[in-house]
């Protein structure tokens, strides 16, 4: 396994928590009210609970059950049935490997998290959930490159070794809709980064050139749930 | 004027009606109806009053209301004295507002009907509701991604109206019927801002949100 | 055929409220991963022998009695009796069956988180806890021998709104007992009535070791609320639950020590999981029968 990413930063916001899998790992990824971003395994040690259902309050995560407190370090260290109880140090939230960057949330469940290197210089558009494979979801953005607002002239890009960044650059469409896309001599990259939730369904979150205007993310935006739909109709044809 | 809510507890759309009564901080009368398992709803003292047989129903002096969106307008046009919850004097929202009222429903046939199959056992075609309750459910999201660039918080604006409770009740429950807010950013980040609103009320399946309480520390 | 299995198909399950179905009606159901019939005779003749309902497991027909307001069914060829609940006999009593509700969780997970005060302020809110209101004072807990059930007595919790019928907070008394691996009867303080104790139970029916059907029935000291009040209170706090029901990773429940972490509060959890191990109750525990 290798690093992937999660969410877009913008869409995690503080004191908010989020459930994210990962090749079949279920995972809680939660912010806390100073900003810190946590990644554990999703499952409250004491009686198994999701801790994505939890709540965020400070610094800790606490679970929704019995609301049971973890600090960011994963460490219990509060349990309101016994309020004047010091929790023993083994009672401990499993963690993963996490870093924010490019404003996208990376994690890597089994070793070192290692993004891969974006323009730290983006906005986020969103992310699109495709139920198909990783595969084929990143054969569908670069076939449909094609569709509006990305021509068929545009040259798409991997950027890394990594099979879960895509980057779109310099669209040209002679008459596209959206104005800063017209712009030559400054064109808008499009970096889409690929989330394996499981065998049958992918995530793509999509960010743009910093300049793209409000128009340019919206058609990026209905460019993907295009992409969405012919991705599954080539699965479903498929099946 | 105040009202009579026919009511039956784990109803999205008796909930819709309790929500906003509760933001506008309206007082009313709650009658219990046996939906489940007693099927009161079906009785002919209920058919009646109403002969859909469907839940809420509301009740004042001069109306007689059984659909929710029409109680939601209702009670916003009485009691909501800023007129941003139904926007009447915003042609362009008033409208859009009609508009998401209208695609609520879809969220009650299809979500609706899979949570009633999944939790309560009713007879339904599972697999198509869920089809269908993932078509909505995008939906929502693409149009609430385009509202999160456009930097508005709601469905029609900077400000809720009867649109987002009418369209919020169904979208929050759907982890009732099996579908999560994992795959929804734009819909999770919607649903916890309607969540933090002064006034939210709660329902099975819907928890208070506990983060806006203060953290507990060691010393207190 | 597993021993796990073997063991659950002599124990008594709910299938249906009594005069839910009909006479002529049928439904569909399905116990410990066995599709089961369940057809409402039709007996209009009073001396007619033909018992209200009979209930077949792949065409034949099983045990079937009435109790507590509910068919209850029984698949294997040695039931073991169904046990008591002496309250059901008090005829000042309101008995309130609450209809089914379906859970994606194994059966002992519904039962046990039946058996927790410590989750009231969190997932009951307002209603059966509320923060401060935390903390889980000690009681006790034993395996009555005679009866071979779980007792849990002496437990003590503040209560926002501990029952339909109490106004305003009051210090709640609650008695859990455990009389089979898929039912749990408890009794707390009724808020009319001091000095006697209210009845909720919770049977359970297992549909597979993933899934349950979950009847709640109540045996309650109120004359004040309607039918439909007292059921949709309790639906209220079910409901509540089964959120939470369906999030527990494992599925199954673990039954040997090691996999999740218990503390004081959760002795009856673990008195539970002991008991279920002793009897070799393994039908929905995460551990095979060693």
């Amino acid at each position: 396994m290798t690093t992937q990413p999660v969410s877009l930063s913008r869409d995690l916001a503080e004191k908010q928590v989020m459930r994210a899998e990962l090749s079949d790992v279920d995972m809680a990824v939660w912010r806390s009210a100073s900003g810190v971003v946590s990644a554990w395994e999703n499952r409250c040690p004491h009686r198994g609970m999701r801790l994505s259902h939890g709540f965020v309050r400070g610094e800790s995560l606490a679970c929704a059950y019995h609301g049971w407190h973890y600090n960011c370090e994963g460490a219990c260290h509060y349990i309101p049935a016994h309020p004047e109880l010091e929790p023993p140090k083994t009672i401990k939230a499993n963690l993963y490997n996490v870093t924010e960057a490019s404003g996208i949330i990376w994690v890597n469940a089994v070793g070192t998290v290692s993004p891969v290197t974006l323009p730290s210089n983006t906005q986020a558009v969103r992310s699109v959930s495709v139920h198909c494979s990783l595969e084929i979801a990143a054969q569908a953005f670069k076939d449909y490159c094609s569709l509006s607002p990305i021509t068929a002239n545009t040259r798409t890009e991997v950027v890394s070794e990594s099979p879960y960044v895509l980057a779109l650059k310099a669209p040209l469409p002679a008459n596209s809709p959206t104005p800063s896309m017209q712009d030559k001599s400054n064109p808008v990259s499009v970096f889409i980064a690929l989330q394996r939730v499981n065998q049958t369904t992918t995530v793509a979150h999509i960010t743009a050139s910093e300049h793209a205007s409000e128009t340019d993310c919206i058609a990026l935006s209905r460019w993907a749930n295009k992409v969405r739909t012919h991705a599954e109709v080539s699965v479903g044809s498929t099946e | 004027m105040s009202f009579t809510l026919h009511d039956y507890v784990l109803s999205g759309n008796c909930y819709k009606v309790r929500l906003l009564a509760q933001i506008l901080g309206v007082a009313y009368t709650v009658k219990p109806v046996d939906f489940h398992p007693g099927k009161a709803h079906k009785t002919p003292e209920f058919l009646a009053l109403n002969p859909h047989g469907t839940l809420p129903v509301l009740e004042s002096d001069n109306t007689l209301l059984t659909d929710s969106s029409a109680m939601l307008v209702w009670i916003a046009q009485q009691f909501d004295t800023t007129h941003t919850w139904w926007p009447t004097n915003d042609a362009h929202r008033l409208a859009l507002t009609v508009q998401w009222l209208g695609f609520s429903a879809k969220l009650t046939e299809s979500i609706g009907q899979l949570r009633l199959h999944t939790m309560l056992n009713r007879p339904a075609d599972a697999a198509t509701l869920n089809t269908l309750s993932t078509e909505n459910l995008r939906e929502l999201e693409n149009h609430l991604c385009e509202q999160s660039i456009r930097g508005l918080a709601f469905l029609t604006g900077d400000q809720p109206t009867v649109a987002d409770i009418a369209c919020f009740a169904y979208s929050a429950l759907s982890p009732d019927a099996g579908i999560e807010h994992t795959l929804y950013p734009a819909i999770r980040g919607w649903l916890h801002r309607i969540r933090c609103l002064e006034g939210f009320l709660t329902m099975p399946g819907i928890y208070e949100a506990h983060e806006t309480r203060n953290e507990h520390t060691a010393a207190s | 055929m597993n021993a796990a299995l073997e063991h659950a198909l002599q124990d008594w399950y709910p299938i249906a409220m009594l005069g839910e179905l009909a006479p002529g009606e049928r439904k569909q159901s399905r116990v410990l991963g066995i599709d089961v019939t369940v057809l409402a005779n039709d007996s209009a003749d009073e001396t007619d022998s033909t018992p209200p309902i009979t209930v077949r497991a792949e065409g034949a027909p099983v045990h079937v009695q009435q109790a507590f307001d509910h068919w209850w069914v029984c698949l294997g060829n040695a039931p073991k009796p169904l046990f008591s609940i002496e309250e059901a006999g008090e005829a000042d009593r309101r008995f309130v069956p609450c209809g089914v509700v379906r859970v994606a969780c194994s059966p002992l997970r519904a039962v046990e988180n039946f058996l927790d005060i410590a989750h009231f302020p969190f997932v009951h809110t307002g209603v059966l806890g509320a923060e401060p209101h935390t903390e889980v004072y000690k009681y006790d807990v034993k395996v009555d021998e005679t009866r071979d059930e779980v007792i849990a007595t002496n437990i003590k919790f503040y209560q926002p709104q501990a029952a339909k019928s109490a106004e305003g907070g009051i210090q709640t008394e609650y008695i859990y007992r455990v009389p089979a691996p898929m039912a749990a009867v408890l009794y707390k303080t009724c808020p009319l009535k001091p000095e006697a104790m209210d009845v909720i139970a919770l049977f359970v029916q297992p549909l597979d070791e993933q899934t349950c059907d979950v009847w709640p029935w109540m045996a309650l000291y109120d004359d004040t609320s309607t039918q439909a009040e007292l059921i949709q209170f309790q639906q209220l706090i079910f409901l509540q639950d089964r959120s939470i029901l369906e999030n527990q990773l494992p599925k199954k429940l673990p039954i040997d020590p090691g996999h999740e972490i218990p503390t004081k509060a959760d002795y009856t959890s673990v008195a539970y999981r002991r008991w279920l191990k002793k009897r070799g109750a393994y039908y929905g525990a995460l551990e095979a029968q060693p």
